[in-house]
């Protein structure tokens, strides 16, 4: 507060000049005012001054009265003017005072509600502290209950705190703050011999974090300088810590749901990605849903879409020469290798079943069939170290099939089962078992050489006609060697027109024509097992005769 | 010449507020006028001119942004300092404050020490 002065008083467009001059006039005084320094404020300094009284503030003397004998009355009515102005100052001061804490405590407030970090909380603490309290280092400490430890949470200003002391000496801080009291501190010995604080520290104020009444922890100032912390210093503090802590403790808690929910989230994407290997997405999106979370018993639809079927041949005699187990990782090793040609060429697989692998292609046949093809040159890639590990070899067949497919949700309300019903399927699987019959790797009907792009990029032979069990009409089937090897694949181009007529000769029952055009075939390229296959049956109709009613159509009896 | 500080407020323990604030100005020979509602501010405003002008918006008689829009529009008072004070909350009255000509808008509670550096720096103090 500044020092009240009596020009103050006078100089101010006030009304105590006013007053003090009208009262000097109805008086006829002759008197004058002047300050401390002899400055005179009011009236003329014309030599009459044979009295003179004292103006005083607190014992002090600001000014006097000089002139006649009426100096002693003007000057008993300036001095309860000054005293007036000078309560009205002292008011106004505690007022400001008061005002002023008020404004910080609602910037803290402010400040406190832009963050939701609990060492800025701390940080900010301390610095708006300072704007009301005087001290050197302040730190604020949070008290884990469960590791039984400390966290620093701000340190401010110079090094009068020794962090690792603190924590050593934890037991002290349970003496004083984390007792939950707050307090000036008057006897700092037993904190200085600990080391907690530096020898130099003279004054030391403190108040507890408390939550309801938990304390969570303290925050505590001190100063290497004498200072009389008051009352009002205590209270202003303990303020600052009752707002700080459920600032810190709303932070918290924030922190924690925050990094529950992304343990939750993590635990649900984890969940989501692993579905998405037991039921492809490809099938959830064609079911119109977007997770499986989505999908409702009774949900299906309708597409025509390419099933291919693949299987390992001898699969048993293979299984009975290893363990269980061995199986399982054979099979496994197997799957891993085709799942990705599968996905890599839109399809995806729909069911594992042992050692076959049923899989759908939704855009075009030209998918399977590339898939099919790339499967096929995997196999032979996987038998290379097979050989190498002396291991027998192994073939697979595939058949494919384009048709309807319902993809479907099916099951009861406890257990549901992303299922696929379609004639396909079995068609697909038909086909797949006759490639051992055929002796081909890659069998396919004449729909999905229909729906087929650029058939032309695949070498392809027609294998003639052949009656499925359990259909009504014959179905063409088709033979891709694109899948085997390079010189075979040379053979079998060099002898697809030679092929083809023979096999136009034997549905015609020329058999004899048949068998000299499958003869050739076999000449250059002894190894196609599917012109031994016709030739056989050519030279078996050649000696036995023809069934009656034969009309070029395999009957096929068997699965 | 001695500087002068108009404050405008209704209310009387802001007046004083602002006027304790800046009650070390007084050494310096800037002299206070106060009053408490436009119409007188308005008046002082045209006899003494102040230099700098604490403005309160929600007064009777005449509210605070009319005061500055006659003082800047009307009355031309290019170099009275103005700076308007209004509650925290609402913050629509800075864009008013700017379309009447003040030169500075700051909210209630204000922060003493800003107000004192404020009223130094207009007055070159």
């Amino acid at each position: 507060m500044a020092r009240l002065r009596l020009k103050n008083i006078l100089d101010k467009k006030n009304d105590n000049a006013a007053l003090i001059i009208s009262f000097i006039e109805q008086l006829k005084a002759n008197i004058y005012v002047e300050d401390e320094h002899g400055k005179v404020l009011l009236g003329n300094a014309n030599g009459a001054n044979n009295f003179e009284t004292p103006i005083k503030l607190e014992e002090e003397i600001i000014g006097w009265v000089k002139g006649d004998d009426k100096t002693s009355v003007i000057g008993s009515l300036l001095d309860l003017l000054i005293q007036k102005e000078y309560e009205r100052k002292k008011l106004g001061n505690e007022v400001l005072t008061l005002y002023q804490e008020v404004n910080l405590i609602f910037n803290f407030s402010e400040k406190l509600a832009e963050t939701i970090d609990p060492f800025s909380i701390a940080a900010i603490t301390l610095d708006e502290g300072r704007h009301l309290i005087k001290f050197d280092s302040g730190i604020i400490v949070l008290w884990d209950n469960h590791a039984k430890q400390l966290q620093i949470l701000a340190l401010s200003g110079e090094v009068l705190f020794n962090q690792e002391k603190l924590n050593a000496h934890v037991n002290l801080l349970h003496d004083i703050s984390l007792s939950g009291q707050s307090e000036i501190m008057g006897d700092m010995s037993a904190l200085k011999e600990a080391g907690i604080i530096i020898p130099e520290v003279q004054s030391l104020i403190y108040a507890a974090l408390k939550v309801k009444h938990r304390v969570m922890g303290a925050i505590i100032l001190a100063s290497n300088e004498a200072i009389q912390y008051s009352a009002a210093d205590l209270k202003f503090l303990v303020t600052l810590a009752l707002q700080s802590s459920s600032a810190i403790e709303s932070a918290l808690l924030y922190e924690k749901n925050i990094k529950e929910a992304k343990e939750k989230e993590e635990a649900m994407r984890r969940i989501f990605e692993i579905t998405n290997k037991f039921v492809p997405y490809e099938f959830i999106g064609s079911l119109g849903r977007n997770a499986i979370t989505d999908v409702r018993l009774g949900d299906q639809i309708e597409k025509i879409v390419t099933v291919l079927f693949s299987d390992i041949r001898d699969y048993t005699t293979l299984a009975e020469q290893m363990t269980p187990e061995e199986n399982f990782r054979f099979i496994s090793s197997f799957n891993e290798m085709i799942g990705p040609i599968i996905r890599g060429h839109k399809g995806f697989i729909n069911q594992y079943l042992g050692d076959a692998i049923m899989a759908v292609f939704p855009d075009n046949a030209a998918d399977a069939l590339a898939a099919a093809v790339q499967m096929q040159l995997a196999v032979e890639e996987f038998n290379q170290k097979r050989i190498s590990k002396n291991l027998s070899p192994i073939q697979i067949g595939i058949g494919m099939h384009t048709g309807p497919l319902i993809m479907g949700i099916t099951g009861d309300s406890e257990r549901l089962d992303a299922t696929t019903i379609a004639d396909s399927v079995n068609t697909a699987s038909r086909l797949e078992s006759l490639t051992k019959y055929y002796k081909a790797s890659i069998i396919f009907s004449e729909s999905t050489l229909q729906q087929m792009l650029y058939p032309e990029t695949f070498h392809i032979r027609y294998l003639g006609m052949v009656q499925l069990k359990g259909k009504h009409l014959p179905v063409s089937i088709y033979e891709c060697f694109n899948g085997n090897s390079l010189t075979e694949i040379e053979k079998k181009k060099n002898t697809l027109q030679h092929f083809n007529e023979a096999m136009l000769h034997y549905h015609n029952k020329s058999f004899a024509s048949a068998s000299e055009g499958f003869q050739y075939v076999l000449e250059i390229n002894p190894h196609d097992h599917t012109a031994k296959f016709f030739l056989d049956n050519t030279i078996r109709f050649i000696n036995s005769g023809v069934p009656e009613n034969w009309s070029g159509v395999e009957e096929m009896s068997r699965k | 010449m001695a500087q002068k500080i108009l404050i405008v407020d209704d209310e009387a323990h802001i007046r004083m507020l602002i006027e304790q604030t800046l009650e070390e100005l007084e050494d310096e020979d800037v002299e206070f006028l106060t009053a408490d509602n436009g119409e007188t501010a308005l008046e002082l405003i045209r006899n003494e001119l102040p230099n700098l002008v604490f403005l309160d918006v929600m007064m009777p008689k005449m509210n605070g942004m009319e005061v500055c829009r006659r003082v800047k529009k009307e009355l031309g008072l290019d170099h009275v300092f103005i700076i308007i004070l209004t509650a925290k909350g609402q913050e629509l009255d800075r864009q008013k404050g700017q379309e009447v000509g003040a030169n500075l808008y700051m909210t209630k509670p204000f922060d003493p020490e800003v107000i004192l550096n404020k009223a130094r720096e207009v007055l070159g103090l």
